[in-house]
């Protein structure tokens, strides 16, 4: 008898579309969580991108450096002759050296005159308490070769064939003002040409590239090897921070690195970064490399900036946080709502509709709200995206990975407190419509 | 002698077709609310028997039990002690399931009437036809003609919020009926009705009765339609104080209107005899009076013959044959001397038996009512 054939009444349809306040109130309650998780996760995923941005754009199979590394701008530094080792394998198409570390900028003066003035132009009079001018800043500074550098993008190899002088340097057109740019707001083409400190040295902007550092530095610079050991005096030409090693053929990875190992007296039980650091610090005193596939340099680096960071684990809480604010919305939106009509769902279970069906109900509603809630909560955020993206430098993208998964976690949170106030439903009795 | 039953006469559980199934049959039952030391009893040891077709109206003074009675007939509550038979299934210790099962064979009207305010007056019909698994096209059809007939029909499509408070409840009870339930049972279901509306409702439930076989047991208060009643239950205090069948009543009471010595009583008075009578079965050949034995009761035939014997000393001879309506036994109680005949039973045949201290005590009001009369008329002068 009527085994759920045709239950055509879309009551949970009927019930959102008729109660107009309080749909607004939950579809606003689901928005504000949504909007809430798209953000954090964009802000995750722009740490995770930016953590991984200056790799990405360079060319290697298989990275070099020092079993003391800690994090990019902490990368510490082995001798150059392992890089020529490598290259001495036949699989090897290219080892390149590479430097990064942290110097030191001053924001140039400007030549113009008075920078504070060139600056009130420009920002309308208020600027002079952030008047940069002359002021020191930590900037990325990375050193590469001219003739050959180990960049994938063509556009930057083509900027580096510039920098024939160690006094040269090009600039991150991506780095912030207070980096001192001729404009006040970012590099431009005005400033080729612009002598500023490097370190303990003067270097002139001969160019601009663009890449973005991301959290782990405001701004970027990019010079020779020579260059890179005037304004870090601390390291010589033959102490690299990385060696990038390009192989003919990626999928012999593997192979090239066990060689290397045999090459660099690594024990061969050791086969990624992670062993190393589980090994006794003795084993390892005259291991001065480690050989690192792109994949782990890269897992590396996301689990220091987001799970090790406390901004990467501010922005996983906030996911937390964006669910539970949700979940208490809705439950609020659907135990009132079900507290209306506790008299109709009675009477429902009294003519002989099963508990089975209530809950589905109850379930379909909260999914409804959840995608109804979610839709314009999509394009708000886009649009928050591309603000925080312009202002902040954060590359916020909205992939459908994450589409989905705030999707999903939208569902996932009003399916909970759909739940939660099911337990209301359940209560109904029956017996109290006589 | 066959020996006279607990079974109220008025029960009209002897008469018309003993085979008709019972719809609601009610044994021993007792119910309690609250536990430990709070526990209350709000129904005491009640037995019922509702026939298919029958139309119930259940009154008492609110607390009496009646509701609670109905909700435990509905399911809506668990059985504690006793046996509760509702379409041939036993309620007490059955499962979900059943529960579920029966549900959906029955049709509740409640006094509030709990449309969904979502739904528009056929929706709210619909979510009945859709769980009873009624074909659309004949639930439209279904609901259309109830939604009119309850003069609804201009309002079909309007949500509950732009009906009136009797339209609303004409809606609920229009979900009540669409699948054509076994059993509907309604609490005060012409309360918030007009005289028209109430008229129409009780109309649509003889209908029903009579067509479908539907079995109606509702509480109400309403006077107006106490007409449609095939029997009138009244509750006191957890406790079925009265049960009767309204036609069999009325019988009872045109036959002992044919007595002459009921003949100056009022219906009123008939009624309560017809009240206090218990039945009394016989089979053929069985004696129910002997001459000779002390008198104590006083019979009324309702069904069936029976001769009438005297033995004058030396042989025994048939006096009379007396049938349904007449009586016999009132010549004892009145003389206060011995049975002055036998009589045995013809065939089958049932009794309706008035013991002999009520008997008398008719007697007497008769008597001083009489002499009441006879006074009033004496003082009009």
């Amino acid at each position: 008898m009527g085994t759920g054939k045709t239950m055509k009444t879309p009551l949970a349809w009927k019930n959102i579309a008729h109660n107009r306040a309080r749909t607004a109130i939950g579809v606003a309650g689901v928005g504000f969580a949504v909007i809430l998780i798209f953000m954090q996760i964009g802000f995750k995923g722009a740490i995770r991108k930016t953590a991984t941005q200056i790799y990405d754009a360079l060319e290697f199979d298989l990275m070099l450096r020092s079993p003391a590394y800690l994090h990019l701008t902490e990368p510490r530094y082995f001798p150059r002759s392992r890089v020529f080792q490598a290259a001495s394998l036949a699989e090897v198409a290219k080892a390149r050296p590479f430097y990064l570390g942290l110097s030191e900028w001053q924001a140039p003066i400007s030549h113009l005159g008075p920078t504070s003035e060139v600056l009130g132009d420009v920002e309308g009079g208020n600027a002079k308490d952030s008047d940069p001018a002359g002021q020191w800043r930590s900037i990325i500074t990375m050193g590469t070769l001219p003739h050959d550098p180990a960049f994938k993008r063509q556009d930057i190899c083509a900027k580096a064939a510039q920098l024939s002088d160690s006094r040269f340097v090009l600039v991150d057109s991506e780095s912030k003002p207070e980096y001192g740019p001729v404009g006040g707001k970012e590099f431009g083409p005005a400033d080729i040409g612009v002598e500023t400190a490097l370190g303990p040295h003067r270097v002139q902007i001969v160019g601009l590239f663009k890449l973005g550092t991301g959290m782990a530095s405001n701004g970027a610079c990019l010079t020779s090897p020579e260059g890179y050991v005037r304004a870090c005096p601390w390291q010589t030409i033959d102490q690299v921070n990385f060696g990038l090693i390009k192989l003919r053929d990626p999928s012999t990875a593997a192979s090239v690195r066990i060689q290397l190992q045999k090459i660099y007296g690594i024990p061969a039980s050791i086969s990624n970064a992670e062993s190393f650091r589980k090994l006794d610090a003795s084993l390892l005193t005259n291991v001065d490399v480690e050989i690192l596939t792109r994949a782990e340099v890269n897992a590396h680096e996301e689990r220091r900036w987001v799970d090790d960071t406390p901004l990467g684990q501010i922005f996983q809480l906030g996911v937390w946080v964006a669910i539970f604010v949700g979940i208490a919305i809705v439950y609020q939106v659907l135990s009132s709502d079900i507290a209306n009509m506790m008299g109709e769902y009675a009477t429902l279970k009294a003519m002989g509709y099963s508990n089975k069906y209530l809950t589905r109900v109850v379930l379909q509603q909260s999914v409804m709200l959840a995608v109804v809630g979610y839709v314009p909560s999509l394009l708000v955020s886009t649009i928050l995206y591309e603000v925080v993206e312009s202002a902040s430098g954060m590359p916020m993208f909205m992939t459908w990975q994450i589409m989905l998964t705030v999707l999903l976690l939208a569902v996932v949170m009003c399916v909970v407190s759909g739940l939660g106030a099911l337990r209301k439903l359940y209560q109904a009795d029956p017996a109290d419509l006589f | 002698m066959p020996s006279l039953t607990t079974i109220p006469a008025t029960s009209g559980a002897f008469v018309g077709d003993l085979q008709l199934p019972k719809t609601v049959k009610v044994q021993n039952l007792n119910y309690f609310f609250g536990e430990g030391e709070l526990r209350k009893q709000a129904l005491f040891n009640n037995n019922l028997e509702v026939r298919r077709g029958e139309i119930v109206i259940m009154t008492g003074p609110s607390g009496s039990g009646k509701t609670t009675l109905l909700t435990l007939i509905g399911t809506l509550r668990t059985t504690q002690d006793g046996s509760l038979k509702v379409l041939g299934n036993e309620l007490q210790g059955c499962d979900r399931d059943l529960i579920v099962r029966v549900r959906r064979q029955l049709g509740f009207i409640f006094q509030a009437h709990n449309l969904f305010e979502s739904l528009t007056a056929y929706q709210n019909v619909n979510m009945a036809a859709e769980l009873a698994g009624l074909d659309p096209m004949i639930a439209e059809g279904r609901i259309k003609s109830l939604l009119t007939r309850l003069g609804l029909g201009e309002r079909i499509h309007y949500k509950p919020k732009s009906l009136s408070g009797g339209q609303k409840q004409r809606v609920a009870i229009a979900r009540g009926l669409v699948h054509k339930p076994k059993l509907i049972l309604a609490d005060e279901p012409t309360a918030a009705l007009d005289e028209k509306s109430g008229r129409e409702v009780v109309t649509l439930f003889q209908e029903l009765a009579r067509d479908e076989g539907c079995t109606i047991i509702m509480v109400t208060h309403d006077n107006r339609i106490l007409d449609v009643a095939d029997r009138i239950i009244n509750m006191v205090d957890g406790q079925i104080k009265s049960d009767v069948a309204v036609q069999e009543a009325s019988v009872i009471c045109d036959f002992l209107k044919e007595i002459p010595l009921f003949d100056h009583q009022t219906p009123n008075t008939l009624a309560k005899i017809a009240d206090q009578m218990m039945v009394q079965e016989a089979e053929s050949g069985d004696t129910i009076i002997r001459q000779g034995d002390p008198g104590d009761l006083f019979y009324l035939i309702r069904n069936g013959t029976v001769e009438v014997r005297v033995h004058d000393g030396k042989q025994e001879r048939t006096v009379a044959e007396l049938k349904e309506g007449q009586y016999f036994g009132e010549a004892a109680l009145i003389t206060e001397e011995p049975r002055n005949a036998t009589v045995v039973a013809k065939g089958k045949a049932i009794f309706y038996a008035l013991e002999k201290k009520d008997f008398r005590e008719v007697l007497e009001r008769s008597a001083s009512f009489e002499e009441e009369l006879r006074q009033a008329l004496f003082g009009r002068q």
